[in-house]
């Protein structure tokens, strides 16, 4: 299934997009996304352990099932406030 | 209820005015301006990103989290995101309750709960070049709405 995935601040210069589209299998996590993202960007590999996901517009955990449709985004470390 | 992210100038009297209320005795306010430096490097100026549907989501959490914590329920919270320049408001806070404690208390939880959930990112201009800054990886268990407080 295709998966458009909203990247924001590094994430975005990184990869140069607004949104990827990545291609997951039928009920892929979010584990499955980060993998298939890495294949692809490997810049990347080695960032992921700070870099949270959102599915639809809340912070996810690696085994959350990710459907065709979801909002998903990348969550590089945050600085707002101050 | 003030909560939003917006490109225009920060006016701290316009979020005390929508806490007001006449069983309200203590309003406490806090506000994020552009310093000038950073890490020991001067700063020219700043941009702020956002994820903004997710923000605001997560900025009515935060508010919600309040209102359990402190029973304060009169709180504005406003963000600016775009470039900003030295000084300028960057985050906007506004909490009244009965009596001042909790109005303190109220602000105070509200900007730390800022930085560690709500998708909004900094980079740092300056004279050696420009910098996102990497403050505060997010916790996906324990910014969620429904996780451990």
């Amino acid at each position: 299934m295709e998966v458009r995935l909203k990247c924001f601040a590094w994430a975005r210069e990184v990869t140069g997009a607004e949104e990827v589209v990545l291609d997951l299998p039928e009920g892929g996590t979010v584990a499955d996304l980060r993998a298939v993202l890495e294949a692809r960007y490997p810049v990347f590999e080695g960032r992921m352990e700070s870099i949270a996901v959102s599915v639809n517009q809340e912070f996810a955990g690696e085994g959350t099932a990710i459907s065709a449709g979801d909002e998903v985004a990348l969550i590089p470390p945050i600085s707002g406030g101050v | 209820m003030i909560c939003r992210i917006t490109d225009k100038p920060i006016d701290i009297a316009e979020l005390m005015a929508d806490v007001r209320a006449e069983e309200a005795g203590g309003t406490c306010t806090f506000t994020g301006h552009v310093r000038d430096h950073s890490r020991g490097q001067k700063v020219t100026h700043l941009e702020y990103h956002a994820y903004p549907e997710m923000s605001e989501k997560k900025m009515r959490q935060v508010i919600e989290e309040i209102e359990e914590r402190y029973g304060v329920t009169r709180i504005a919270i406003a963000h600016r995101i775009g470039t900003l320049q030295i000084g300028e408001i960057a985050v906007g806070i506004a909490a009244a309750s009965a009596h001042r404690d909790a109005a303190f208390k109220a602000c105070r939880y509200a900007i730390d709960r800022i930085k560690q959930i709500v998708p909004i990112w900094k980079k740092e201009f300056g004279e050696d070049g420009a910098e996102w800054v990497e403050a505060c990886p997010v916790n996906a268990q324990s910014a969620q709405a429904d996780g451990p407080k």
